[in-house]
């Protein structure tokens, strides 16, 4: 640069560019173009995280058309390894299917969807997603996405296979000369998928022994081929199916990994979420730019009717407050409103006073489905859930509910020894501590620092360098150290029952953990980060409108009052725990302190009788006797065992709590109270 | 302790038992029984034991000692700070019927031996060190108000005597003018049934603090120039000297003088030789010698005695603390005197051992210093 400046001091330089030859090389872009240079933006910036994007985008897909069609989901996904770093995906719904002539916008056309122009909750807002996915594939195998849908038994089935083009964001169908292929129904439709070599399941799995298989009678299958890595451990598909199937007990999943392993998520309820509203926008979620699009969108009318028309909780006693505050007739026509109006129309709705919308378009999870959910999924002593009632921010109303599970194993302590072989070798991590860390959620630095302590290892060990004897005294160490004091919470957020895996510390769920106080409640803390313990919270945030803070969808955006519903949810389930670890702790200590008196016991005996004369064994059952009572409470405690606790009636942790017998392996639900959270709610 | 099985030989030496013995055994015995009674009633059985701490003290200005209050403190079997404890109680009471039913004494190092064991089924043992047995004993001597010397436990023997004094100590008699350099080692039991006065033609007792001191007196003959009575206690004496004294005093007539270093440490053995100490508050009125004088060394000695700076000692933060501490206490508090000693030594900034005297002449302490006080009567109350 410095050169540069020299030089042109010393002798003028040529004239670079002028505005004519600048303006011919000026032209518009397409979004796929963008999108095709900006991929990172839609979370395909490495293959790991790619390949996770495009089933994530492909399942959320599938979910939402169930739910709108009132169908309950079940849906196969299904990852193949064609090449050393390409997989092939197939994801299969049994939704409502697709109209023939739909099917090419919607795979191969960038921003197009039914999600963006309305608001209501469903997982998808933009309609970005899965077309992206399927370019992703074209740009890094030049393998077409294949669609299969079918939206009847009776009707045939249609086959595509697309690509979009980036030039003009359009879709080109390949085979069948531009128009797919129909398959008909029924035994010569069969054929047909075997023929082609189109993958379809037919038929619903069977679980029962002398059940009829079901056929499936619609659904979608789409399959797209692209560059990836498939890698279990943090941010993987594994974790993402397993957390999806705890915020959606309603689904089933059926999960086949490269490895040829099946992994089936079943419901655990046949109860579909209640379907969410469509609600008009609220007018203090409304920019200034956004209502003057609005105003030219309006063709007729008064600005009277067009307020109580465009907006939710917009009567016309409101719409004439708002006019009288802006210094506008409430008469006026639509098309004569200047700009001048429209700011004094913006700025009269934030003055007045508009009664908060209303909540009925997004539809909670429940805490007795959280409860059930969690459950199912992950071990635990302890289960609490709690529903907050629906808030509004900047218009949108929204519902924070959380979850906790206490307790359990951490999955460090169940690997396999061939699961640690293979995911040593698939790690990218210099070091083993950093492997342990990003390999096993929760596994906090201290414990993993233990863990090398014990198998006494170099603090710069490299995972790939491990021999046998390593490997196995690594995986003893795993096994056996006790790593439930270090262990940091894990958490798992939740937008609209999509799990969020990346930028965790943007997020204002994790935030919002951070900054409570944990320490009440009977967890360790360290100022300003995640508590620990063997913890497992889930926040889930319903909303028509969730604030991200990328097109990725990774991280809700901190508005001070979705952090004030959250620390509400989260001091909720805070208080039940702290109950049930003091409680637990107590009753630990009174049995502690038995052991104690017991201990002294025979010794006061031996001197008491060596002073008086009297008998020793009489005198220390009484003594015995006087223990017990004093120190009743951690008898009514023990099991048969002696040292198991069970909870008893007179704890009331209202109801949203489960907790469960530890030492029982079949983890027996032995407190369940329904809640019934719609009739609490509204 | 419990499987410890008593041997023939054992049961066979019970020896006679006096009629004190026969009062602690007794009290003893009751100690068990009301452990008996409310276990068998279901109760959870408790100790009181009076409490030892310098809240419980109390100066009876016109006894001019330090008394024990009423304040007791509960200790119970059944409380999880304290269960330890009561069982070590209860053992310590189990070693004390033993020593008495076989007529011995031991040490308390003896008496911790002697209970120490590891409890059956566990790790743990009865007493991890002298230290936990040590303040138990005295509990049991508070509790059942029975003295160390009635449970037949003594304390080490530390301090000596020399002096016109004839004395029988458990049969013997000792001449202590006849004891030559080493003197009569003052045992830590001395009540009348062990030791009898025979006859005695001193005119006081001269107490010092330490051995070095007492051999210059000694070494001079100081005591057969001003017929006296010379002792020392090592330092904070024991039991033993400060019981003999308090006898020697009542019995014999005779008053006490003590010779201590100037600094906070001296001042308080004559606090404790005059008033009692807080810890042994209970045995204030067989022990303190309230009439007991204070000779020296005095703060303004360093002046009078024209002393070489360099025989000072700095006082150190921990000194200047327990000075003003003991200037505090309700028993110096209003003696102008002692406020005025206890000042001129801080605002003096350093401490002078009995020793210091020595860089005059190394008699000068014998000959000069002490004949001189006595004879003007110049010394502390």
């Amino acid at each position: 640069m410095a050169s540069q400046v020299q030089a042109s001091g010393k002798k003028r330089t040529k004239r670079r560019s002028t505005a004519q030859s600048m303006a011919a090389k000026q032209r518009s872009i397409s979004v796929s173009e963008f999108f095709a240079k900006n991929r990172h933006l839609l979370g395909f910036d490495n293959p790991r995280r790619s390949l996770l994007t495009t089933v994530k985008e492909a399942v959320d897909n599938s979910l939402d058309a169930c739910e709108e069609a009132g169908i309950i989901p079940e849906i196969w996904v299904n990852i193949e390894q064609t090449e050393p770093d390409r997989f092939k995906i197939a994801i299969q719904d049994n939704g409502p299917g697709i109209l023939k002539r739909q099917i090419p916008l919607i795979f191969g056309k960038l921003l197009y969807g039914s999600k963006f122009h309305r608001l209501r909750m469903s997982r998808g807002q933009q309609g970005i997603g899965i077309s992206a996915a399927g370019m992703y594939g074209m740009l890094t195998t030049g393998k077409p996405v294949k669609i299969v849908s079918k939206i009847s038994i009776r009707k045939p089935a249609h086959y595509y296979e697309l690509q979009i083009d980036t030039k003009t964001n359009n879709p080109q169908i390949l085979n069948g000369r531009g128009d797919g292929l129909d398959i008909p129904p029924g035994e010569k439709g069969r054929a047909k998928f075997l023929k082609h070599k189109i993958d379809w399941e037919s038929h619903y799995p069977i679980y029962e022994e002398d059940a009829e298989p079901k056929e499936i009678r619609s659904g979608t299958r789409v399959t797209i081929e692209i560059e990836g890595k498939y890698q279990k451990g943090r941010g993987s598909v594994d974790e993402y199916l397993e957390q999806t199937a705890i915020a959606n007990p309603h689904v089933t999943l059926h999960f086949n990994d490269p490895e040829g392993t099946l992994h089936t998520y079943r419901r655990s309820t046949t109860e579909l979420p209640p379907e969410p509203k469509e609600i008009k926008p609220h007018p203090y979620g409304v920019e200034l730019g956004r209502l003057m699009t609005m105003l030219k969108e309006q063709k007729e009318g008064t600005i009277s009717q067009f307020l109580t028309g465009s907006f939710s909780r917009v009567s016309p006693a409101v719409a004439r407050r708002i006019c009288e505050a802006a210094g506008v007739s409430t008469r006026s026509g639509v098309k004569k409103i200047e700009r001048s109006q429209a700011d004094a129309i913006y700025k009269a709705i934030q003055v007045t006073k508009i009664k908060n919308p209303s909540t009925d378009c997004i539809s909670p999870i429940g805490e007795d489905l959280l409860l059930r959910g969690l459950h199912r999924v992950v071990p635990g002593e302890f289960y609490v859930a709690a529903t907050r009632p629906p808030a509004v921010y900047r218009g949108n109303p929204f519902q924070i509910e959380v979850a906790l599970a206490y307790g359990g194993v951490n999955s460090v302590q169940k690997v396999s020894m061939e699961l640690l072989e293979r995911l040593l070798e698939e790690t990218d991590t210099r070091t083993l501590r950093q492997f342990m860390m990003n390999t096993f959620d929760g596994l906090g630095s201290d414990s993993a620092d233990k863990i090398m302590k014990a198998g006494e290892f170099g603090s710069r060990q490299s995972p790939g360098k491990l021999d046998l004897s390593d490997r196995e005294r690594l995986h003893h160490c795993m096994r056996n150290v006790n790593v439930s004091d270090g262990q940091s919470m894990q958490v798992m957020r939740y937008a609209n029952r999509v799990p969020l895996q990346f930028k965790t510390r943007d997020c204002a769920i994790t935030q919002t953990i951070m900054q409570t106080n944990w320490r009440s409640y009977g967890l360790t803390q360290s100022r300003g980060s995640l508590p620990s313990g063997p913890v497992r919270l889930m926040v889930h945030m319903a909303s028509v409108w969730v604030p991200f803070t990328s097109e990725s969808k990774e991280a809700i955006a901190s508005y001070d009052e979705i952090q004030k519903e959250m620390r509400l949810g989260l001091q909720a389930v805070g208080r039940k725990l702290g109950i049930f670890l003091r409680r637990r702790k107590k009753v630990k200590q009174e049995g502690e302190r038995r052991s104690v008196f017991l201990r002294y016991l025979g010794e006061v005996a031996t001197a008491v009788s060596e002073l008086n004369g009297c008998d020793r064994e009489d005198l220390l059952s009484n003594l015995h006797r006087v223990a017990k009572r004093v120190t009743k409470e951690a008898d009514t405690k023990l099991d048969k065992s002696g040292k198991k606790i069970t909870e008893e009636s007179e704890v009331d942790y209202g109801d949203n709590v489960l907790i469960v017998d530890a030492d029982h392996e079949q983890n027996l639900i032995t407190h369940l109270e329904k809640a019934d959270p719609q009739k609490k709610l509204f | 302790m419990a499987k410890k099985k008593r041997t023939p030989a054992q049961a066979a030496r019970k020896a006679k038992m006096t009629a004190k013995d026969r009062k602690t055994l007794a009290s003893l015995v009751g100690m068990a029984d009301g452990v008996m009674k409310s276990a068998n009633r279901g109760r959870a059985p408790h100790l009181e034991v009076p409490s030892r701490s310098l809240s419980n003290v109390k100066f009876n200005q016109s006894r001019k000692i330090i008394e024990m209050g009423s304040a007791k403190n509960r200790r119970e079997l059944f409380n999880l700070s304290q269960a330890r404890t009561y069982m070590q109680t209860m053992l310590v009471g189990r070693g004390c019927k033993e020593l008495i039913e076989q007529g011995k004494t031991t040490s308390i190092r003896g008496m911790y031996y002697l209970l120490k064991h590891t409890i059956e089924g566990t790790r743990e043992e009865t007493f991890d060190d002298q230290a936990d047995c040590d303040p138990v004993i005295e509990d049991v001597e508070v509790t059942l108000n029975a003295l160390r010397e009635e449970l037949h436990v003594y304390a080490s023997n530390r301090g000596s005597m020399v002096g016109n004094i004839t004395l029988v100590d458990n049969g013997d008699e000792i001449n202590c003018a006849r004891m030559g350099s080493g003197g009569y080692a003052i045992p830590s039991i001395v009540e009348p049934e062990i030791m009898q006065f025979v006859e005695c033609t001193a005119d006081f007792i001269l107490h010092v603090e330490k051995d070095t001191v007492w051999r210059r007196f000694n070494e001079d003959k100081f005591w057969k120039e001003h017929n006296c009575i010379l002792t020392h206690g090592n330092g904070q004496p024991p039991r033993g000297v400060r019981r003999l004294l308090h006898r020697m005093h009542n019995e014999l007539k005779l008053p006490v003088f003590c010779l201590l270093d100037n600094d906070p440490w001296g001042y308080y053995i004559y606090s404790v030789m005059k008033q009692g100490s807080i810890n042994l508050a209970y045995e204030s009125n067989r022990m303190a010698i309230p009439k007991a004088k204070y000779i020296g060394m005095r703060s303004r000695d360093f002046e009078l005695c024209d002393l070489n700076p360099s025989v000072t000692i700095k006082l150190s933060e921990n000194d200047i603390k327990r000075a003003n501490q003991i200037a505090k206490y309700p028993w110096f508090e209003k003696k102008k005197r002692w406020q005025k000693e206890i000042q001129k030594m801080l605002s003096n900034g350093f401490k002078l051992e009995v020793e210091s005297l020595i860089s005059k002449d190394i008699s000068y302490v014998t000959q000069e210093y002490v004949p001189e006080r006595l004879a003007k009567g110049d010394f502390l109350d």
